[in-house]
């Protein structure tokens, strides 16, 4: 049906499309607008103000940054502890919205709010507080605290993304690969995992995108012990050179452009085979 | 093969008042095709899921040739179940789909295809191998459904109103294979319906379930014709019931005297009922008629359902033409060798009248 309906814009001509291409073109601008910008400032050593483009074009600051043993660390640290907590929040989180979008039950308004409590309330008022009991526990200044505390954000946007999911979840299909002699782990990876894979794939990338970008809550856990790319971002911030700042910046926005452009792939994909069904 | 058993199946849904079932019990022969019919809501479906193992019941016992199987968890119990929906895997070809269940058991994957094709022949569906399930048709959707639930060689096949969204010339065609394919492999079946006609072409034993109880249980042809008692009779499509003392072969009905052949052995009221087939219609009175008024008439293409008032109650009588005019006082003829005696009623079953 959809398709069809697509047709039909393709043959109203042009005219009738032309809002659709300013607005992409609207998009565009500011999607890549500011990545420009940083890519001309991470490539050039020298740039005063009357100069429209820099006066000498190179890209030392970038490479010199990126084979720099400190930031290869960081980038290590970043994609160890985005992909240990993606995995974690997704262990957590598939069995809670599982049961928050298919079951009702007296309180599940308040889980949702105790769920969605981390994004409003700002994470410097509870990192305070988790400082002092991770301090006691030992894990301040461990990569397994920062994992830990990367969870706090990390698991109401997972667990959202995968209620949506669960809401319009039939359980006809688990039900029928049981009684087909399906055992509970069979169910969970060729059935329910399938099903739910476009959703999962939506989650993971929220999950890793909100640890990979954490800031505040590694400083105070992880007390300059553990330093992840957005560390390096910041005190370059406050070093205050541009190519640096620019080169760093282009190396952080890197990996989560490429998960993105991998689960969009991904994702229309499996829609347009799934999508046919319903 | 398998012969089930249940006894005294009590169930209540969570947050519900009514229990779903009331101390059901229920034999189904090896071999057979039974088939349970009830309106929506009677607790049909909740017997399969407590057979497949969905749902466990709150008292009572299920046995597979006498032995229980309450403690099997469901994906070993062998007793497969077809839904309305034909749940194909959308992610999985059709080959694949029927395959399920043979992975699930760990048959090696020479015999998983060879099977996967006797059964995609059985179905009659045999090209249709490496097709996605979005690309069936809804009749061609339940045939792989029920190829997928055949292969796995079951003890015990339900079917859950499979085929009550399929337009009617599909929904036969489906009927008749799954009779002809029951018939073939000896599987014991549970068919829940609430057609009627469904019920009746295709079982071996129909049992009339209501509100969670068993109502009746018979075979198709005895149950349409002589239901036992009145809520099995309404089920029948029976609306013409007669009470009253019986004197010699005098029935004094509620309507007036009748004569009858059968003839309860006990003193007391006696309840009667007829077909409404069996009624006919007269112009002029005769012997065994009542005089009626004429309502309405409604034209089904193979019948003519006239509607006519009788005092207060109003009676549908089949015939085959409709040159009855609205309001006519007309007479109803019923035939004493059709006027046959039920059960007497439970005070439930009359409150429930």
């Amino acid at each position: 049906m959809p398709r069809n309906a697509e047709d039909k814009l393709a043959d109203g001509g042009g005219f009738a499309r032309w809002p659709a291409y300013f607005g992409y073109a609207l998009l565009y601008l500011l999607l890549l607008g500011p990545v420009v910008g940083l890519v001309l400032y991470a490539g050039s050593t020298r740039w005063f103000f009357p100069d429209l483009l820099p006066a000498t074009w190179t890209f030392e600051t970038f490479w010199r940054q990126l084979s720099n043993a400190r930031t290869q660390q960081a980038i290590g640290a970043s994609l160890l502890i985005g992909g240990v907590v993606t995995l974690l929040a997704l262990a957590i989180a598939l069995p809670a919205a599982r049961t928050l979008g298919l079951e009702r039950f007296p309180g599940r308004s308040l889980v949702l709010l105790l769920l969605f409590l981390p994004t409003i309330v700002p994470p410097l008022a509870t990192g305070m507080g988790l400082n002092i009991i991770f301090l006691r526990l030992g894990l301040a200044g461990s990569l397994a605290g920062v994992v830990l505390v990367h969870l706090i954000p990390v698991l109401p946007y997972t667990i959202f993304a995968l209620i949506g999911v669960f809401v319009r979840y039939d359980e006809g299909y688990e039900q029928q690969a049981r009684t087909l002699g399906a055992g509970p782990w069979r169910i969970l990876w060729q059935v329910t995992l399938p099903l739910a894979g476009p959703g999962i794939a939506v989650a993971a990338l929220f999950a890793f995108l909100v640890s990979w970008s954490q800031y505040v809550l590694t400083l105070l856990i992880g007390g300059g012990q553990v330093i992840t790319l957005p560390m390096l971002l910041f005190a370059a911030v406050a070093g205050g050179n541009p190519a640096t700042i620019a080169a760093l910046a282009l190396i952080f926005a890197g990996p989560p452009l490429l998960a993105i452009a991998l689960a969009a792939r991904a994702l229309t994909e499996r829609t347009s085979t799934v999508g046919q069904q319903y | 093969m398998t012969r089930i058993a249940l006894e005294h199946l009590h169930k209540t849904y969570p947050r519900q008042d009514a229990p779903a079932l009331e101390r059901l019990s229920l034999e189904v022969e090896a071999h057979t095709l039974l088939a349970l019919l009830g309106p929506s809501g009677s607790g049909k479906s909740t017997i399969l899921k407590l057979i497949a193992g969905i749902e466990d019941p709150d008292q009572g016992d299920i046995c597979f040739d006498g032995c229980s199987i309450l403690r099997i968890p469901a994906h070993r119990r062998g007793a497969v179940l077809m839904f309305q929906k034909a749940y194909l895997f959308p992610f999985l070809s059709v080959a694949d789909n029927i395959a399920f269940g043979l992975r699930a058991k760990g048959v090696r994957k020479a015999t998983i295809q060879t099977e996967v094709q006797r059964m995609l022949d059985l179905v009659g569906l045999s090209e249709m191998a490496h097709r996605r399930p979005a690309q069936l048709s809804g009749g061609e959707q339940q045939r792989i459904a029920l190829a997928r639930a055949l292969v796995v060689q079951p003890q015990v096949l339900m079917l859950d109103e499979p085929f009550s969204s399929l337009d009617p010339a599909v929904r036969q065609n489906l009927q008749e294979a799954v009779r002809r394919i029951q018939r073939e492999l000896g599987i014991t079946t549970i068919l829940v319906t609430h057609d009627r006609s469904e019920a009746l072409a295709m079982a071996d034993q129909v049992a009339l379930i209501e509100r969670g109880r068993l109502v009746a249980h018979a075979p198709p042809q005895r149950l349409y014709e002589r239901p036992p008692q009145r809520q099995a009779a309404r089920q029948m499509g029976i609306d013409t019931f007669l009470t009253g003392r019986v004197t010699g072969t005098t029935l004094q009905s509620q309507f007036g005297p009748l004569t009858v052949k059968e003839v309860p052995c006990h003193e007391g009221e006696a309840l009667y009922a007829i077909r409404p087939e069996h009624l006919r219609l007269e112009h002029e009175p005769c012997a065994h008629s009542l005089p009626v008024t004429v309502q309405s008439q409604i034209y089904r293409g193979d019948h003519v359902e006239v509607q006519v008032s009788l005092g207060e109650t109003v009676l549908r009588v089949r015939t085959n033409a409709a040159c009855w005019s609205n309001g006519k006082r007309v007479f109803l003829h019923l035939p004493p060798e059709h006027l046959f005696l039920m059960e007497e009623e439970r005070p439930e079953a009359s409150r429930l009248a």
